[in-house]
């Protein structure tokens, strides 16, 4: 097993609006990737083509070397944390572990019942009266009590407070250390991520912007400033990413495998918020430019 | 998996059980009461053949409850369809949770059968025992009205409300499945079904047999009288019974046949004078014109004209609750098949 996501031109359309538009990628297993991207970018989208939630509307995905819901073994080997976590309000915590133990022929019920006390959580308590952050981690204990390879989370945070959201991240980071478990989790927020992950695939207007291994994207991406000037004299090896204008001072973020020497140039080096945030008003201005294109032609 | 859909459906099974167990007690109360005095009474007066009195005293007795459980028992299958039926996929479109029960390790297809089994089969168990229960407890009064062709017996009663809770929960199914919402199935539902029923007991169910024709002579009409149209005197010939059959048609016919116009009336019955304005219909001795030129009139009519019936005799009472029940079931079954395929298909 070489990729934990891999997918080519991978498309989703709802009616004429493509929430998720060439997407190829290819995701290796080990690593806890953050997904990361503003709101409406597509995250949910390529996460449920993962899950087999969505089907595609152009382009192939296989997870973990198959295709996505193909089978039941398929299926028990991903667990999944859906968006606002959902649960079954009438069913008590103890009906939901019966469920899963049910519905997955790896359930570990050692694992899921440990969690449970871990928490502190009565097994009898209906689960409609669990707050954000126990619903969150009831959620997650239903998904790695399923013993799965790869375990894909939609914004499992987002609508937790700090200390609840600080929480379920360690939890987290003790099951990736305890089970050997290929991890992708979305939000929109850097900060979350960059405790937790090692690899990084924004995603903006539809499109995957930019992935890798994070610590190899910051030593490659650079920030320039300098006297303001025209920027199109880079040589090619070097790709500018962003770049703006003062009256007398240019900035301009670009990705570069070797060093810049140009000694016009004072090199910074980026934050991972940094980073992402280039790449998504990069993209933010290419799609404002394309409205505006597509305005003018009409 | 059969084990987590009961766990999901057990509270709203536990509601219906209460109201079938409601029901029980109420039969059980009543029941013997209503069967001592069928035999201490009605069947009694069989014997002298002189009924009217002890089966008014019957009616008058019983006949309310019986109506009133019978038209309770004529809604349950679409209640079932609409309360057990129609949330049943929608609530885990609408909520949310169908992306936490379609991401585990069961495919979406095993997970809907094993859905559709234990729920689309409790409606059918409840449906029946309500139906056994009602037939049990009715008996009575079916033997006194002999007409276990009508609606409120053969609608309610035997096999068929089984077929009826079928096909009502999968229509609910998959109102909720193509709607995604509970609110708007619950609506279709009760507005297919009800259309589904009106239309196939009107139109599909007289003709599942080719039915039997029979020429019967006026005299032995159990009703017949006269009304009053724009266009004259119009005769009128009740159905003449036959105790337990299901009448199709009758009409009132002479040779090559012609019927009894106005115009007939006007030359053969000149005297005879029809009911006052807006007066119903005219019925057996309420004379106009007087009784000696009504049953005169009569008289002539019935040397030309015969009733012509078309019916469904009596002995075809079960083969037709198969054959309907089998319908409304496969049309169940077929209603389910296309709700797993669009949820496989084409839901999210």
């Amino acid at each position: 097993m070489t990729s934990a996501l891999q997918a080519t031109d991978l498309g989703k359309r709802y009616g004429r609006k493509w929430a998720l538009n060439s997407c190829t990628l290819d995701i290796p297993t080990g690593r806890v990737v953050g997904l990361v991207g503003p709101n409406g970018a597509g995250k949910s989208t390529l996460l449920q083509l993962a899950v087999g939630l969505l089907t595609p509307s152009s382009g192939t995905i296989t997870v973990l070397d198959e295709r996505p819901a193909s089978s039941a073994e398929q299926l028990g080997r991903i667990g999944y944390v859906a968006q606002d976590t959902p649960i079954y309000p009438g069913l008590s915590i103890g009906a939901h572990l019966h469920m899963g133990a049910a519905l997955n022929s790896n359930w570990d019920a050692q694992l899921a019942d440990r969690r449970i006390r871990d928490l502190a959580l009565d097994p009898r308590q209906h689960a409609g009266r669990l707050s954000g952050g126990q619903r969150a981690q009831l959620a997650l204990t239903l998904a790695i009590a399923k013993r799965p390879s790869l375990l894909l989370m939609d914004e499992p945070v987002a609508a937790l407070d700090p200390l609840a959201r600080r929480e379920f991240l360690a939890i987290l980071m003790e099951v990736v250390a305890d089970q050997e478990v290929s991890v992708i989790l979305s939000s929109h927020l850097v900060a979350d991520l960059e405790r937790v992950s090692d690899y990084l695939v924004v995603l903006a207007a539809s499109q995957v912007q930019v992935n890798g291994d994070i610590e190899e994207l910051l030593a490659t991406h650079h920030r320039l400033v300098g006297s303001r000037r025209e920027i199109d004299n880079f040589p090619d090896a070097v790709q500018v990413i962003e770049s703006s204008h003062t009256e007398r001072q240019s900035t301009v973020t670009v990705r570069s495998v070797d060093p810049i020497l140009d000694p016009t140039w004072s090199v910074e080096s980026l934050t991972l918020e940094d980073l992402v945030l280039a790449y998504m008003s990069q993209a933010e201005v290419q799609r404002r430019d394309l409205v505006r294109t597509n305005g003018g032609a009409r | 998996m059969i084990w987590f859909a009961w766990r999901q459906f057990r509270l709203q099974a536990l509601v219906v059980a209460g109201v079938l167990v409601a029901v029980a007690v109420l039969f059980i109360v009543t029941g013997p009461s209503m069967l001592h005095l069928f035999d201490t009474s009605v069947a009694n007066c069989r014997a002298n053949s002189d009924c009217g009195a002890a089966t008014t005293i019957f009616h008058d007795k019983y006949d309310k409850i019986v109506q009133f459980m019978t038209t309770i028992s004529v809604i349950v299958p679409a209640l079932l369809g609409i309360f057990w039926g129609a949330p049943l996929i929608a609530r885990e479109l609408e909520s949310g949770t169908y992306r936490l029960a379609w991401t585990q390790g069961v495919m979406r297809s095993r997970w809907m059968v094993n859905k559709l089994a234990v729920v689309g089969g409790a409606s059918m168990i409840a449906a029946g025992l309500l139906s056994w229960m009602l037939t049990w407890w009715a008996t009575p009064l079916d033997i006194i009205n002999q007409n276990r062709f009508g609606s409120m017996v053969y609608d309610t009663h035997y096999i068929t409300p089984i077929g009826y809770a079928a096909f009502a929960f999968a229509l609910g199914v998959t109102a909720g499945v193509l709607f995604r919402h509970t609110l708007p199935a619950m609506a279709t539902t009760i507005v297919a079904f009800a259309a589904a029923r009106l239309a196939f007991t009107s139109y599909i169910r007289p003709h599942l047999m080719s039915p039997v024709m029979k020429n019967i002579s006026i005299k032995h009409a159990t009703n017949f009288g006269f009304s009053r149209t724009p266009s004259g005197l119009q005769f009128i010939a009740g159905t003449s019974s036959y105790p337990n059959s299901l009448v199709v048609k009758s009409v009132v016919m002479g040779r090559h046949g012609a019927t009894v116009t106005p115009q007939w009336l006007r030359l053969h019955c000149p005297k005879l004078i029809g009911p006052p304005p807006n007066a119903s219909i005219g019925k057996v001795g309420s004379a106009p014109g007087g009784p000696q030129y009504f049953n005169a009139c009569v008289n002539k009519i019935a040397q030309s004209f015969h009733i012509v019936m078309t019916y469904q005799p009596a002995n075809r009472f079960w083969t037709f609750q198969w054959y309907e029940t089998s319908i409304y079931v496969l049309a169940g079954v077929a209603l389910c098949a296309l709700s797993v395929w669009w949820v496989r298909r084409r839901v999210a």
